[in-house]
């Protein structure tokens, strides 16, 4: 398969073209890590400020989505470390959570003093979404060139739960772990507003309420959050806008007792479902659903194009996928 | 040259990967699930960089940006001097 010389996708990532060299378009409208870091520098600097000017107003400074992987764990560092903010970690248990992904989150909440809430939804639930997300498209086409269907229908209750929990708690910070190739700079910081809130959970919400019902319901805002406009939280991506390297996070957070699971796949440090979910969306896209990501990070110089290649070539574990799609009782 | 309305589109098919003909001027882009909740802040990024203006939080709201009518009449409020205001009156 054909790929971009400079960064990893391939001739079948949608709306790719390639010059005379073999360097796909993303990669020359990219504005070059000079321009990069610029931008981020000034989000860097306004999230500084206002951190500091809300800090200790309430019982939390920042709630973070805490999925246990490796990027989330560093973030919570950050935060608690560096930062000096309270943090109150969210993480919810979407039922393939990698047994050393739990161990980790106990061992590193723990070293790091933080208070976690974990949230466990059925799992009738989510086998309904997740199978769904299976057979087809549940949003918008350009989603799966951010990842998988199911993992962009995990997310999504993700956001909009910890969003929810955010406003009830009045936290004005509401921090996940992107990584610089999942999320463009501009979007690293922003104030939720309740108007753009309620159009993009409508976007989120409809095709998943079309799946399970009203048992989606208490992971997403109601009409009391929208009228609470003061206690909407800024969203914030802090590793978009740091100096993020895998060869420097994991030392870091391996001090705090973090192991990277073993029976994950080459993307994933945290959940299992992931190596099937990849499978699904390789068989109907024919690319990766972490193409884009490993892209950017080998663009703007944090990944080896090997080290991704090497990713994105990797075979999930049969073994895993197996075990995954018995769980969700799949034929 | 471009009108603003053409560069908008442009930027949704290419980005977005649809065609001209998916979407309509007045076509809720959210609602017809071209933009997700992320392209949302990539419109926004682009918007920024190409007509050199700062949209403040207060102003990523629907009614500025779902539709490309929308954003043409917030442009041409916005940065009056940079934008076709034959586009706004157009399709406005």
């Amino acid at each position: 398969m054909k790929r971009c010389q400079n960064c990893i996708l391939p001739e079948t990532f949608p709306g790719i073209r390639f010059n005379e060299a073999g360097v796909c378009n993303y990669c020359q409208a990219y504005k070059g890590n000079d321009y990069m870091e610029g931008r981020r520098a000034e989000i860097r600097a306004e999230f500084e400020r206002l951190a500091q000017s809300f800090r200790g107003r309430g019982s939390y400074d920042c709630l973070v989505a805490y999925s246990g992987g490796k990027d989330s764990t560093y973030l919570l560092h950050m935060l608690r470390r560096e930062y000096a903010m309270r943090v109150l970690a969210l993480t919810m248990d979407n039922g393939f959570l990698s047994p050393q992904a739990e161990i980790n989150m106990q061992r590193v909440t723990k070293a790091l003093g933080i208070d976690w809430v974990v949230v466990r939804p059925r799992s009738e639930m989510l086998e309904a979404i997740f199978k769904r997300s299976l057979q087809g498209p549940l949003f918008a086409s350009k989603s799966a060139q951010r990842g998988s269907f199911i993992c962009m229908s995990c997310i999504g209750l993700i956001k909009f739960l910890s969003l929810r929990y955010a406003i009830e708690l009045n936290i004005p910070f509401l921090a996940f772990g992107w990584s610089p190739g999942q999320l463009g700079y501009r979007a690293a910081l922003m104030k939720n507003t309740p108007a753009m809130i309620r159009s993009m959970q409508r976007a989120t919400y409809e095709p998943l309420y079309n799946v399970a019902g009203e048992e989606v319901r208490p992971f997403f805002l109601e009409e009391r959050h929208f009228q609470a406009a003061d206690s909407f939280p800024y969203s914030v991506a802090p590793l978009v806008f740091t100096d993020y390297n895998e060869q420097e996070i994991l030392p870091t957070i391996e001090r705090l007792g973090w192991e990277r699971p073993t029976d994950t796949d080459a993307n994933s440090s945290n959940c299992l479902l992931n190596a099937l979910a990849n499978q699904a969306h390789k068989q109907r896209f024919n690319y990766h659903p972490y193409d884009f990501e490993l892209a950017q990070l080998v663009r703007e110089g944090r990944l080896s194009r090997d080290e991704a290649l090497a990713r994105i070539m990797a075979e999930e574990n049969a073994v895993i996928v197996r075990r995954v799609a018995e769980q969700l009782h799949l034929p | 040259m471009k009108s603003t309305r053409q560069i908008i589109r442009q930027f949704i098919c290419d980005n977005f990967i649809v065609s001209d003909d998916d979407f309509t001027d007045t076509d809720s882009m959210l609602d017809k699930q071209i933009i997700d909740s992320t392209g949302i802040l990539e419109l926004v990024a682009f918007l920024e960089e190409e007509f050199g203006i700062h949209i403040a939080d207060e102003e990523m709201v629907p009614e500025n940006l779902d539709t490309v009518s929308r954003i043409c009449a917030f442009l041409a409020c916005k940065c009056p001097d940079r934008v076709d205001q034959l586009d706004v009156v157009t399709i406005g």
